[in-house]
C-alpha cells in the first residue's frame, strides 16, 4: 500500500490487518482524492461540502447536482459498471434531500458499446428518472479505457435540504436499503489463510438492483418530508466505513459502529468485509434515537432492510465493533485525511492553433431512443437540440433549469489547459442559447497517470479554474478518475463539464421554418467572447432559436431531432477552426456580429 | 450429418449477485408463504445443430456459448443433450 | 353530484404515478394515490406506468397478484372505469382483465419516442372525444410493448407503422364492456403542447365527462 508508511507514522505504531484494509479503501484515489484535493481547493466554489453540489434555483427550491465516473468497472463489465454508476450518482443527489429529476451522460468509447448503453438505459428507466441529454464521443483514444461519466440533477425544497454530517453526540445512524453482501471486495485483500477455495478468488463485480433503488428514493424522500433526517450520506465506495466515518468526521465527532447489526444477504461475512463492502442501494441516515423508529418503519414499508447501526460520540474516535470485538479504533479524521500529493502551478501559454481531431459523427438518436427522456412530464426541451430544459411543476412562478454536459478531449489531447477552458466556455454558450443563466458547474476529471504526467493534470485544473473565475461561474461539485491507462498508454486529458442554469421563461424557442444564419466568427479571440455571450442573450430575447455546437460538420443528431418534429434543413455547413465563436441562428438575426445566410429550414 | 438438440442452462456465477432472483424469492416467502431458501433466475436456450457427430456438435455449442450466448465475465453455463 | 374521483394505484416500482395524478387533476378529477393495501373508492382507477417489482419475473406479474387485485376486479365487474397505461396495461393483462399478452419489443430494445397512432374506436368512455380514424401523436417508452393477440379483441388504438412488432399494430384495447382500457402509449405525457403533444388530453377528458354524464359506480 502506497501510503502505509505515512499511516504508521500517524498512528505511531504498526498498522493492524484491519487498519490496512480500511485505509487502503479510504486513502485510495477514488475516496481520498490525493492527487486532486489541492487543485480542487483553489477552484471558485459554491455549495460544496455535501454529497452533491447545491445551488439556489429560486426562493423556494435548490438544485442538487454532481457528475461521477464509473470508468474502470465499465471496462470490466460494461452493463453492470454503467448501471451501478447511475445508481451511485442518483443516491448522491438524493442524499441532499432532493428528488432526482434528470440524468445526463458523457460517453467516450471506441465504438458504441451496447452493454454500457443498456446498463444506463435499464437502470435509469427502471427508477423513473429521465435521461435528458448527453454526449457520445467515438474515438480510438478510448479503445481500452471507455469513459462513463454520469451527471444527475435533483430538485429540493429549501426546508428539505439535508446536510452531510452528524451534528450532536447522542444521535444515531440508521443504515437502510438493500442487504449487504460481498460486492466490491477484492479477494486479494485478505490473508489467504482466512479464506478457502472460491472465496479467495472472488471477483468484485457490483450488480445493481434498480427496483431497490426506486424503493430507496421513495423511502428516503418520505423520511425527509416527515422531518426525520438530520443528516445523510449514501453508501458508495468504501461502504459503511466511508459513509459513517465521513458523517461524523465532518462534524468533528466520533462513532461506535456495530457491524453485527447490519442486515446481511450472505452468511459468514467477516467483520472487515461488512465494514468495507460496496453493496449498492444503501443509505445512512443520522437522526435522533426517538425518530429512528419511524425511519425504520418507513424503510420496512418500502420493502427495504434497515437497522440502527451506530451512535455518534463526542471523542472523535471511529470505533467499529462486531459484538464485543473491536475491529477498528482510529481517529475519525485520520480516515478522511488522505495524504496529499504535490500539486503544481501551471502557467498557460497563449492559445495555439489547434488541428481538427474529429470524433466519429454518429446519430445519437439510436442511443437516445433507448432512454426514457419524458418520465416526470417535466422535460421541456428533449435531447438533440442543445442543452436540455426542465421545469419545476410545483413552483407558483414556473421556474425551470437548463442542463448540459460537454467536453473537448480533442483539444485536451493537444493542450490540457485549453481543453478544460474551452469546455467551460462552450458550456456557457449552450446554456445561454436556451435562454438560461449559468448557475454552476460540476466537473468530471478524467486523466491518465498523474504520477507519470503530473503537469497535464495541473494544466487541466488551471484551465478549469481560470475559465470559472473569468466568466464567474463557480464549481459546486465534481469527481476525479485517474489512472485511465492500458499498458502504459493513457487517454487524453478529458475534462467533462456539467452545467446547470436558471430558466425564467419556459416558452423555449424551437427551430422553425425559415432562413438559417451563421453568426459570429470562424476562429477564436478571447476579447470577443463576452460580446458573443451578450449577443446570444439578445437573440434569444428576440425570439430566435440559437444552436451552439463545437463541430458543425457533425449534424446527424440535430437533423434527426428536427425530423422528429417534422422539419428538415438544407444548409451550407460553415467551416470553422476547432475552436471558434460561431453560432447557428434560425430566423433573421438582429445582431452586430457578422452574419451570413447559410440555408433554410422547411 | 445429423441434427443434435441441446439445452443450454445459463446462470449467473455464484459470486455475482442476482437481485432479480432475490426479489422474487422474497415475494414467494413473504406474500405467498412458500419457504423458498434460494432462487436464481437464469436463461434457458434450446438449440438444434447440424454436425458430423455428437462430439463435434457439443464442441460447436460450447464455442457458441463462449463467443456469444454467455457473458463469461458474469455467467456460467451447462449444456445438456435433449 | 360530487366531483368525479380518480385513484392512482402506486405499486412498488411504479414511476409514472405522479404524472398520472397530475393528468387527472388537470382535467378536474378529485384525484389521490392509493397503495396495494388500500380500498377502492373512485369513479376511475388508474394503473400507471413504471417498473412494478422491477419487472423482475414477468412484466406486471407480481403486481397483478397483490391484495388490491381482487378489489380492482370487483370494481371493473361492476362497470367502474379502469385505465392501465404501459406497465398498467401489462398488469391488467396479467390479471386477465384484458386479453392477449405483452412481450418484448421485436427489436429487443427499449424504445422512447413520440409516435403516430390511429383511433379506431370512438365508442368507448376513453375515446369518445376523438374522431374515428383520427391520427394523433403520443409518447411511448417501453421494452415490452409487443401485443400478441390470443383471441379477437376490441382494438381502440393502433400504431400507423410497425413500432414494436405488435399484432395488427395494436397499441391499446378495451374489454368487451369497454370499461377497462389498456394502452402502451402514455396519454398523461401528452397533456400540454409545451411537452410536444397534447393529444393525450382527450383520453382523460373523455373519461371525466363520461363519469359526469353517466354517474360513476361509487357508492
Amino acid at each position: 500500500m502506497k501510503y502505509l508508511d505515512i499511516l504508521e507514522t500517524r498512528l505511531g505504531r504498526k498498522a493492524t490487518k484491519e487498519e490496512i484494509e480500511a485505509f487502503t479503501v479510504m486513502w485510495s484515489e477514488h475516496c481520498g482524492y490525493s492527487h486532486t484535493k489541492g487543485y480542487i481547493r483553489r477552484l471558485p466554489r459554491v455549495g460544496t461540502g455535501g454529497n452533491a453540489g447545491i445551488v439556489a434555483l429560486d426562493d423556494y427550491h435548490f438544485l442538487a447536482f454532481k457528475v461521477e465516473s464509473h470508468n474502470h468497472p465499465s471496462a470490466i463489465e460494461p452493463f453492470n459498471g454503467a448501471a451501478t454508476g447511475v445508481g451511485g450518482i442518483i443516491r448522491d443527489v438524493l442524499t441532499m434531500g432532493a428528488r432526482p429529476t434528470a440524468i445526463l451522460d458523457s460517453l467516450h468509447m471506441d465504438r458504441i458499446i451496447d452493454g454500457i448503453i443498456e446498463g444506463i438505459s435499464d437502470y435509469g428507466n427502471s427508477i423513473g428518472v429521465p435521461t435528458v441529454g448527453g454526449e457520445l464521443r467515438i474515438s480510438n483514444y478510448y479503445k481500452h479505457n471507455p469513459l462513463v461519466n454520469v451527471m444527475a440533477v435533483g430538485v429540493g425544497k429549501n426546508e428539505h435540504l439535508i446536510q452531510s454530517r452528524a451534528t450532536t453526540p447522542g444521535q444515531v445512524i440508521v443504515i437502510f436499503g438493500g442487504a449487504t453482501g460481498r460486492d466490491g471486495i477484492h479477494g486479494a485483500s485478505f490473508a489467504s489463510e482466512d479464506l478457502t477455495g472460491e472465496k479467495a478468488t472472488k471477483l468484485s463485480i457490483q450488480v445493481g438492483d434498480p427496483f431497490a433503488e426506486k424503493l430507496l428514493i421513495e423511502a428516503f424522500l418520505e423520511m425527509v418530508e416527515n422531518g426525520l433526517v438530520d443528516g445523510a450520506q449514501d453508501l458508495g465506495a468504501g461502504g459503511v466505513l466511508s459513509a459513517t466515518s465521513e458523517l461524523v468526521a465532518r462534524g468533528n465527532l466520533g462513532a461506535v459502529v456495530h457491524l453485527d447489526r447490519i442486515p446481511l444477504r450472505e452468511p459468514d461475512m467477516l467483520p472487515i468485509e461488512i465494514l468495507i463492502s460496496e453493496s449498492q442501494e444503501r443509505m445512512a441516515v443520522v437522526t435522533s434515537l426517538k425518530k429512528a423508529q419511524k425511519v425504520l418503519e418507513i424503510a420496512r414499508k418500502h420493502l427495504l432492510f434497515g437497522a440502527i447501526v451506530a451512535e455518534v460520540t463526542d471523542n472523535g474516535r471511529y470505533i467499529a465493533k462486531y459484538n464485543d470485538e473491536v475491529v477498528l479504533d482510529v481517529p475519525a479524521k485520520l480516515l478522511e485525511d488522505s495524504p496529499e500529493e504535490e500539486i503544481y502551478d501551471y502557467k498557460p501559454s497563449p492559445m495555439p492553433k489547434f488541428k481538427w481531431i474529429r470524433f466519429k459523427d454518429v446519430d445519437a438518436h439510436d442511443v437516445f431512443e433507448r432512454y426514457d427522456y419524458m418520465v416526470g412530464t417535466d422535460t421541456i426541451l428533449p435531447p438533440g437540440f442543445g442543452a436540455a430544459v426542465m421545469r419545476v411543476k410545483d413552483s407558483s412562478n414556473s421556474v425551470g433549469y437548463s442542463l448540459s454536459i460537454h467536453s473537448r478531449a480533442d483539444i485536451g489531447a493537444q493542450d490540457p489547459y485549453w481543453g478544460a477552458y474551452i469546455a467551460v466556455i462552450e458550456s456557457i454558450r449552450k446554456t445561454l442559447s436556451v435562454g438560461a443563466t449559468p448557475l454552476a458547474i460540476t466537473d468530471g476529471i478524467n486523466y491518465p497517470d498523474p504520477d507519470i504526467q503530473p503537469l497535464g493534470l495541473a494544466a487541466q485544473m488551471a484551465g478549469l479554474k481560470d475559465a470559472c473565475e473569468y466568466f464567474k461561474v463557480p464549481v459546486a461539485s465534481g469527481n476525479a478518475s485517474l489512472y485511465n491507462t492500458y499498458k502504459g498508454k493513457g487517454i487524453p486529458p478529458t475534462m467533462i463539464i456539467g452545467m446547470v442554469g436558471k430558466v425564467e421563461n419556459l416558452n423555449i424557442h424551437r427551430p422553425k421554418r425559415g432562413p438559417i444564419y451563421a453568426v459570429g466568427f470562424p476562429d477564436f479571440n478571447m476579447e470577443r467572447e463576452n460580446k458573443l455571450h451578450n449577443e446570444i442573450v439578445n437573440l434569444v430575447k428576440s425570439g430566435n432559436f440559437v444552436l451552439s455546437m463545437h463541430d458543425y460538420s457533425r449534424l446527424s443528431t440535430f437533423n434527426k431531432a428536427l425530423s422528429n418534429i417534422g422539419l428538415t434543413v438544407k444548409i451550407d455547413v460553415p467551416r470553422t477552426e476547432p475552436v471558434h465563436q460561431m453560432i447557428i441562428v434560425f430566423g433573421e438575426p438582429k445582431t452586430t456580429l457578422p452574419t451570413r445566410k447559410i440555408g433554410f429550414c422547411f | 450429418m445429423q441434427k443434435y438438440t441441446f439445452v443450454i442452462d445459463i446462470q449467473y456465477k455464484s459470486n455475482v449477485r442476482d437481485p432479480r432472483g432475490e426479489t422474487i424469492k422474497r415475494v414467494l416467502n413473504d406474500e405467498y408463504s412458500i419457504p423458498v431458501t434460494s432462487l436464481r433466475l437464469g436463461k434457458s436456450i434450446h438449440l438444434e445443430i447440424e454436425a458430423e457427430s455428437e462430439e463435434v456438435a457439443l464442441e460447436l455449442v460450447k464455442k457458441a456459448c463462449k463467443e456469444l450466448l454467455v457473458n463469461t465475465v458474469t455467467e456460467t453455463f451447462e449444456v445438456r443433450k435433449l | 353530484m360530487s366531483l368525479p374521483k380518480a385513484q392512482v394505484i402506486v405499486y412498488p416500482g411504479s414511476n409514472c404515478d405522479r404524472d398520472a395524478l397530475w393528468a387527472c387533476k388537470y382535467v378536474g378529477f378529485d384525484a389521490e394515490f392509493v397503495d396495494i393495501h388500500s380500498d377502492v373508492n373512485a369513479d376511475l382507477l388508474v394503473l400507471p406506468g413504471g417498473f412494478s417489482y422491477g419487472d423482475y419475473l414477468r412484466v406486471g406479474a407480481v403486481a397483478a397478484r397483490e391484495p388490491i387485485a381482487q378489489k380492482i376486479r370487483d370494481f371493473a365487474n361492476h362497470g367502474g372505469l379502469v385505465i392501465g397505461i404501459c406497465n398498467g396495461f401489462q398488469i391488467l393483462v396479467e390479471m386477465g382483465l384484458l386479453d392477449g399478452a405483452l412481450l418484448q419489443n421485436s427489436n429487443g430494445r427499449f424504445i422512447s419516442k413520440i409516435v403516430e397512432l390511429e383511433i379506431t374506436d370512438t365508442s368507448t368512455p376513453f375515446t369518445n372525444y376523438y374522431l374515428k380514424g383520427e391520427r394523433i401523436r403520443l409518447p411511448i417508452a417501453h421494452g415490452f410493448g409487443r401485443y400478441v393477440k390470443t383471441r379477437e379483441v376490441n382494438a381502440v388504438l393502433k400504431y400507423t407503422s410497425d413500432i414494436n412488432g405488435s399484432d395488427e399494430f395494436i397499441a391499446g384495447i378495451v374489454n368487451s364492456n369497454k370499461n377497462v382500457f389498456g394502452l402502451m402509449p402514455h396519454p398523461e405525457r401528452a397533456m400540454e403542447k409545451l411537452l410536444g403533444s397534447d393529444d393525450g388530453l382527450r383520453v382523460f377528458l373523455s373519461a371525466f365527462n363520461y363519469i359526469k354524464n353517466h354517474g360513476g359506480v361509487r357508492a
